[in-house]
């Protein structure tokens, strides 16, 4: 494929507006754009090619979007992928539900996807700690009980975002070989899923 | 629900008053002759690449026939006293809340609300969905009161403002409007509306839902989307496009358009059923699988996703999205990107295949490794820079402004606005009145072939015949004769131009 070739898909996941568009803008960009709050539609990829050692790695993450309306869409997102970066915003619990959501759902159909734990929006609460609805410790042993890795980012100030990324890539390189069938990275083209078309059905 | 709509077109055509021999002898003595159906400015010269719609008659006369929907106005207009009452009650019980009890958000020119059969909110265009909770009740109760008579209600007319409702199960939607607007043209604007819903969710997800859950709340799914549909709003206040039932091209050289059209054509895939480039707001290709057509409205729905969101200018999006009226049932995904990071074009490949997304990423590289090799590219680029013309172009001096609609290729062209309409009040008003003009030739049962108006500021010239629509806007000091020979001049210049502002030769893969 002339496109780009992909190392390692990480999907990012969490509920609308923790800030997943802003994170990865802030790894891939350098950037944080304020404006009013503009949600994903669907789901946006880029490749970001990253140094671990003296290889060069590149990452295909995928934004999802956060929005209930295409949750069970989602799968295409997160089949396949070797990290997934579910956030949750620090400033808001029920976000931190929808985090567990994210984790049990990933749990149950892509064991071998490495999940990063991530509390976003840390510059609110270092701003004003009585904003801080999501007690870091709570995280951390959520984290450890699930085997994951555990962050505090902000996109805004930049604090923990390439760390959390480079840890991927790291992760990524340092597992790439035991798994030595890494072409699971994209989507199997020869497959043809379901129907001509397919609706979603709304599972409440 | 085509076949219907042209059956509908086809009994309020055949209850006209003019025989058909009258509207041959009308084209054989109009002055530009030959300008048939086909053979107009800016038709194609294969095929269309559009669905081939009546310009909106397919949209407003989809469900019922006209006889019965003017027997159903008089209903309603007779009970319109009675009902307004019920509608005063409401707004006095609202009228505690803040927000939307205001003088302001009375007066806003047009609300628009959907809910649920249940009565339950999902959609106001104004203030917020909480608290309007009763004033949705009430619109569903007159909805169900109508209906429990074995009737529908349509509108209701009191005191310059008009109430038109659409029943689109299982979605219902309310438009209060204080313009001079038809309930036809309402309507449309709300079916637009309606369609922007099933485009997010499907019909199928909605039916299915509301069978579950005839309680739901459907803003838990469209969380997010409410500035899609404000966004819409605001397009049919503005964009001809939308009143016309049909999409602006930007000015290209045919020969630099051929060359992008052809390399988006080599870059085709299994799954790939459109692949649309646009300039901003403007089409500048379109390239469709053999037998496969795009409706005006769904790529107006495209046009809104597109434009309403700079989430796309990040990376590459891939995102599920229903054509209404392609298929009402599913989704296609739709891979979207901008050929550049600053650049206003953007490519849409819509793809069948939910897990297609790297074969699409990799028909884009092809494109505009193909494309960026050429002139043409470069040509594009330079054609950015002025994706529209002066009127002045035109050299007829009253002129002021028009709207032309080729109606075999369903594509339109105009000018950009005069500095007498620089405001965004006044370019709202000239479409207000472009808008009046449209619903007197697109009228359900005494539709006009050619309108005149003066008025204090503006002329006004509306003329349609097979082939074409026509708008012109002059100045007032003109006459009814300058007017016809300028519609007659502007028709020969867009004869001229038209391999610049059309597409006329659409390729299929």
């Amino acid at each position: 494929m002339s496109a780009m070739r992909v190392d390692a898909k990480v999907v990012m996941l969490g509920k609308e507006s923790v800030g997943k568009t802003s994170l990865v803008e802030r790894y891939v960009h350098h950037r944080f754009l304020v404006g009013p709050y503009q949600n994903t539609i669907g789901a946006a990829f880029v490749a970001k090619p990253i140094q671990v050692g003296d290889k060069v790695i590149t990452l295909g993450i995928w934004d999802t979007a956060g929005s209930e309306r295409y949750e069970a869409m989602s799968r295409i997102y997160y089949r396949g992928a070797r990290a997934a970066i579910v956030c949750y915003d620090l400033t808001d619990s029920s976000s931190f539900q929808r985090a567990r959501f994210w984790v049990k759902e990933l749990q149950n159909f892509e064991e071998h996807c490495k999940i990063y734990l991530c509390g976003t929006k840390n510059d609110l609460v270092e701003g004003d700690r009585s904003l801080r609805q999501i007690d870091y410790h709570d995280a951390q042993d959520f984290a450890e009980e699930i085997g994951a890795q555990h962050f505090e980012t902000s996109s805004k100030t930049g604090s923990n975002v390439d760390e959390l990324f480079q840890k991927v890539a790291e992760d990524y390189n340092n597992t790439a070989l035991q798994y030595m069938t890494a072409e699971e990275t994209g989507v199997d083209l020869g497959q043809k899923k379901d129907s001509y078309f397919y609706s979603c059905c709304h599972s409440n | 629900m085509d076949g219907e709509a042209q059956r509908a077109t086809a009994s309020w055509e055949n209850g006209t008053l003019a025989p058909v021999d009258r509207l041959r002898f009308e084209r054989a003595d109009s002055p530009t002759p030959g300008l048939v159906e086909g053979t107009e400015p800016g038709a194609g010269q294969k095929s269309a690449m559009f669905v081939h719609a009546q310009s909106f008659e397919d949209l407003t006369a989809e469900a019922e026939g006209e006889a019965q929907r003017e027997a159903l106005l008089e209903k309603s207009e007779t009970d319109g006293a009675e009902e307004l009452e019920v509608l005063n009650i409401a707004s006095e019980s609202k009228s505690k809340e803040e927000d939307v009890s205001s003088e302001a958000w009375r007066s806003h020119r047009k609300h628009v609300f959907v809910l649920s059969e249940a009565g339950k909110p999902i959609y106001t265009r104004y203030g917020t969905e909480e608290a309007l909770s009763s004033t949705m009740g009430v619109m569903m109760a007159l909805v169900s009161f109508v209906e429990a008579e074995k009737n529908i209600i349509r509108s209701i007319h009191a005191d310059g403002c008009k109430v038109v409702f659409l029943t689109k199960s299982p979605l219902v939607l309310v438009g209060v409007s204080r313009t001079c607007q038809s309930d036809k043209e309402m309507l449309r604007e709300l079916q637009y509306i309606y369609y922007q819903i099933v485009s997010l969710l499907t019909l199928t997800q909605l039916n299915h839902i509301f069978q579950h859950k005839q309680n739901y709340d459907l803003r838990r799914l469209l969380a997010g989307s409410e500035y899609l549909t404000d966004n819409l709003l605001h397009r049919l206040d503005r964009d001809p496009g939308l009143l016309l039932s049909a999409v602006t091209c930007l000015p290209l050289a045919s020969s630099a358009r051929d060359v992008v059209s052809a390399s988006l054509q080599a870059a085709k895939a299994k799954s790939l059923v459109f692949s649309i480039l646009l300039a901003g707001d403007r089409l500048v290709t379109l390239v469709r699988k053999k037998d496969q057509f795009l409706h005006h409205i769904d790529l107006h729905l495209v046009f809104n996703l597109v434009g309403s969101s700079s989430s796309f200018r990040e990376g590459e999006g891939w995102t599920p999205i229903c054509l209404p009226k392609f298929n009402t049932a599913g989704f296609f995904h739709a891979h979207i990107s901008y050929l550049e990071p600053a650049s206003s074009l953007c490519l849409i490949l819509v793809s069948t295949d939910r897990e297609d997304f790297f074969n699409m990423s990799n028909c884009k590289q092809r494109f505009l490794e193909r494309l960026s090799k050429r002139s043409a590219y470069q040509a594009l680029k330079e054609a950015l820079k002025c994706p529209s013309y002066s009127v002045a172009q035109v050299g007829i001096p009253e002129l002021r402004h028009f709207l032309y609609k080729s109606k075999s290729s369903g594509l339109y062209t105009s000018p950009e606005f005069p500095v007498v309409y620089q405001s965004d009040e006044e370019q709202e008003r000239l479409m207000g009145l472009y808008q009046e003009l449209h619903s007197h030739l697109h009228h359900p049962t005494r539709p006009l072939r050619s309108f005149y108006r003066c008025s204090k500021t503006e002329n006004l010239l509306a003329w349609v015949t097979s082939g074409f629509e026509l708008y012109l806007c002059f100045s007032p000091l003109g006459t009814k004769a300058l007017a016809v020979a300028a519609a007659n001049k502007l028709m020969k210049w867009i004869r001229k131009e038209e391999d610049r502002l059309f597409i006329l030769s659409p390729l299929t893969y």
